[in-house]
């Protein structure tokens, strides 16, 4: 059976960790049983008896090419975890492996328990896999570093359950692309749009607002500044050029684009009748409410982008006085259902 | 060892877990297997097949010895700890991801509203701690951004009425039937995912509901105490609200400036139409509360099924017409449409 992949790592950054001076790749080979095995010629053939010796340095080629794209991927995946591996050169030129002590050690840290308790909290919060495991690895971390563990369960807090969702399948390559600074490449179909059109961006960073994720980035096909709902990307997003052409700006605002779109951005005030009762939501944003006694109250509400499409849902509740515009808006909208 | 269960092991994960494991073992010599997996977040078992594994690793390119270390199923004995050198057994530096993923959730947690004052300071202090710690590690974490809504007044109540365990008097709004009605709940928890929910036995119904904070239109905390029965509570990695299976079916076509409503509301399908818009299928106990969807769609879709449904979103569209001394005049050939 091969030898599994985490005993590998975990040799491979032991032995990184536990040198003072930098390893040859042919040193780690030759000291960590999975390499070893890995650069054996075909393993099974090995065990044959009279294979001639000219059929070697094919398959020692063959196997050293299996073994150099393992390391590979094993150093990648130990910076992933954090490990600083530099690669330095000897005075014979050969390249050598070293992570550093001070490089790698976690400068010291003191949590207090209630500090222990609240990050055990916000450990939890992630539910995308990437994320969970970097948090719990990050706590982990902290723990081997004297974290004080929590002695009773932190009662405030077992009533809590914060959780990021992430549904949206963009979200790790853009995740990574904000972090690296790489630009992508995909296809987005805009709110009442029919077709996905593709989209060449320079991502700057993604929030979550109201359980829904959004990417805010340099469109380059634009020429501007725009903001992405995840969920609207269609299809694979891909890496695409390499460093940003425009300034990344220190403050990216990402919710008050989406609270515009929602219509949470009013810039004036519109008078409505509302039935007695009914419309409660209404209610809660009215800057005034007046009784009319007959079975009806007028409310002074905020009037943003959408108020036309939001009033229609209350059906024959909700009647507009003005302004006029919104009136006609709401009369059109109502047309539309009654002829269905 | 044969005879494992084959499951998935996330190999980057477990070697993260297994370097912090070392050097949390090293100082502690017969720890005990629960306390350990508590401390790291993990199961027994997981805790057990890393423990199979660590006598596999060492720092062998100094000819050093593999890690002896065994349990005998309740604490976990180290019998060469010298076998790794100071260097190897340091608590190691945050990786940007994991700085990202703690910071990011842990300011999240901060902002929320209605959170208690000392908790807050607590995630503060950390997140500041964590930051100077993290130190270039932590640089992009301000790439990702989480904002949960709460109703601060609402929330502090919920968590006075969870901690002191009394029971809570509501009156709340339910979009379904546009209307507010007063109720009693024992409040169980608090949940954040984007908006923040209450998760309680509802004396009124006598069933566990889930009410979001910001429709709860007036709150009271009661005297009585609250007694919520053992109740099974909702799995968090699924949408809280999940239509049930026997829940009446819905059909809704849309053209494209409807399509946000297969991203708001769960759906069993949605089809793609010629048109570039969608035949979505869904499934809710109260068909007539899509009667709002219906109106607030307007030209951008129509109710197919049920044609009830249909029928009293263009009732109630005329009715409101009505109010406006702008008759919807002479529907042409509504017979026709009905088929």
């Amino acid at each position: 059976m091969a030898i599994a992949k985490a005993e590998r790592l975990m040799n491979l950054a032991l032995c990184l960790l536990g040198a003072r001076r930098p390893l040859s790749k042919r040193e780690l080979r030759d000291s960590i049983e999975a390499y070893v095995e890995a650069a054996r010629p075909g393993r099974g053939e090995a065990a044959r008896p009279g294979r001639g010796e000219a059929a070697r340095p094919e398959k020692a080629a063959g196997s050293d090419d299996s073994f150099n794209r393992m390391f590979e991927r094993d150093k990648d995946d130990l910076r992933e975890l954090g490990l600083v591996i530099e690669t330095v050169e000897n005075i014979d030129g050969e390249i050598g492996y070293l992570a550093r002590r001070d490089s790698n050690r976690l400068p010291p840290i003191t949590l207090d328990a209630e500090e222990a308790a609240a990050l055990g909290l916000a450990a939890k919060v992630w539910q995308q896999a990437r994320l969970a495991g970097a948090a719990s690895g990050a706590l982990q971390k902290l723990r081997a570093a004297g974290l004080p563990e929590e002695v009773d369960p932190y009662e405030g807090h077992a009533a809590l359950e914060p959780r990021i969702p992430v549904h949206e399948a963009a979200f790790e390559p853009l995740m990574l692309a904000c972090r690296d600074r790489r630009p992508v490449l995909f296809d987005y179909r805009k709110a009442s749009a029919a077709h996905p059109e593709p989209r060449h961006v320079e991502p700057w960073a993604l929030e979550c607002w109201r359980g829904h994720w959004y990417l805010a980035g340099f469109d380059r096909g634009r020429g501007a500044e725009r903001v992405f709902r995840l969920s609207r990307i269609t299809g694979k997003v891909r890496s695409r050029g390499t460093g940003f052409t425009a300034p990344v700006p220190d403050v990216v605002t990402v919710r008050e684009t989406v609270a515009g779109w929602a219509g949470e951005t009013a810039d004036r005030s519109a008078l409505i009748r509302l039935r007695s009762g009914a419309g409660y939501p209404l209610r809660a944003k009215a800057a005034k409410v007046r009784e009319l006694g007959d079975g009806w109250d007028e409310l002074e509400i905020p009037y943003g982008h959408g108020l036309d499409a939001w009033l229609v849902e209350f059906g024959p509740d909700v009647v507009v006085v003005e302004p006029a515009e919104l009136r006609a808006d709401v009369v059109d909208r109502l047309r539309a259902v009654a002829k269905g | 060892m044969a005879g494992k269960p084959a499951r998935a092991v996330n190999a980057i994960d477990q070697t993260r877990r297994m370097l912090s494991l070392v050097t949390y073992l090293r100082e502690r010599p017969g720890a005990r297997i629960a306390d350990v997996a508590r401390a790291f977040g993990i199961t027994e078992d997981e805790l057990v097949a890393d423990l199979d594994l660590l006598p596999m690793c060492g720092t062998s390119f100094r000819g050093g010895d593999l890690l002896d270390i065994d349990t005998d199923g309740e604490r976990i004995w180290w019998h060469n700890p010298a076998a790794l050198g100071e260097e190897a057994a340091e608590p190691l530096r945050l990786a940007a991801d994991e700085a990202t993923a703690l910071l990011v959730a842990a300011r999240a947690v901060a902002t929320l509203p209605g959170l208690r004052e000392g908790d807050r300071q607590a995630l503060l202090r950390a997140t500041a701690k964590v930051e100077t710690a993290a130190g270039e590690a932590a640089g992009a974490s301000s790439r990702l951004s989480v904002t949960f809504e709460s109703e601060g007044g609402v929330f502090a109540d919920v968590d006075r009425a969870i901690s002191e365990r009394r029971r809570l008097w509501i009156r709340y709004y339910s979009p379904a039937r546009d209307e507010v009605t007063e109720r009693e709940i024992d409040p169980i928890r608090l949940v954040s995912v984007g908006h923040t929910y209450v998760e309680a036995w509802c004396r009124r119904s006598e069933a566990r509901r889930t009410f979001r904070l910001d429709r709860v239109a007036e709150i009271r905390v009661l005297d009585e105490p609250s007694a919520p029965p053992e109740v099974e509570l909702r799995d968090l990695s699924e949408a809280l609200v999940q239509p049930a299976a026997e829940d009446p079916e819905v059909v809704v076509e849309v053209g494209p400036g409807g399509r946000w409503v297969a991203e708001y509301y769960p759906h069993d399908s949605a089809e793609e139409l010629p048109d570039g818009g969608l035949r979505i299928t869904l499934r809710t106990p109260e068909p007539a509360s899509l009667r709002r969807l219906a109106l607030r769609l307007g030209r951008d879709g129509r109710i197919v099924s049920p044609p009830e449904l249909a029928d009293s979103a263009r009732r109630a569209a005329r009715e409101a017409l009505a109010a406006y001394d702008t008759p919807p005049g002479p529907v042409p050939d509504a017979a026709g449409v009905r088929g």
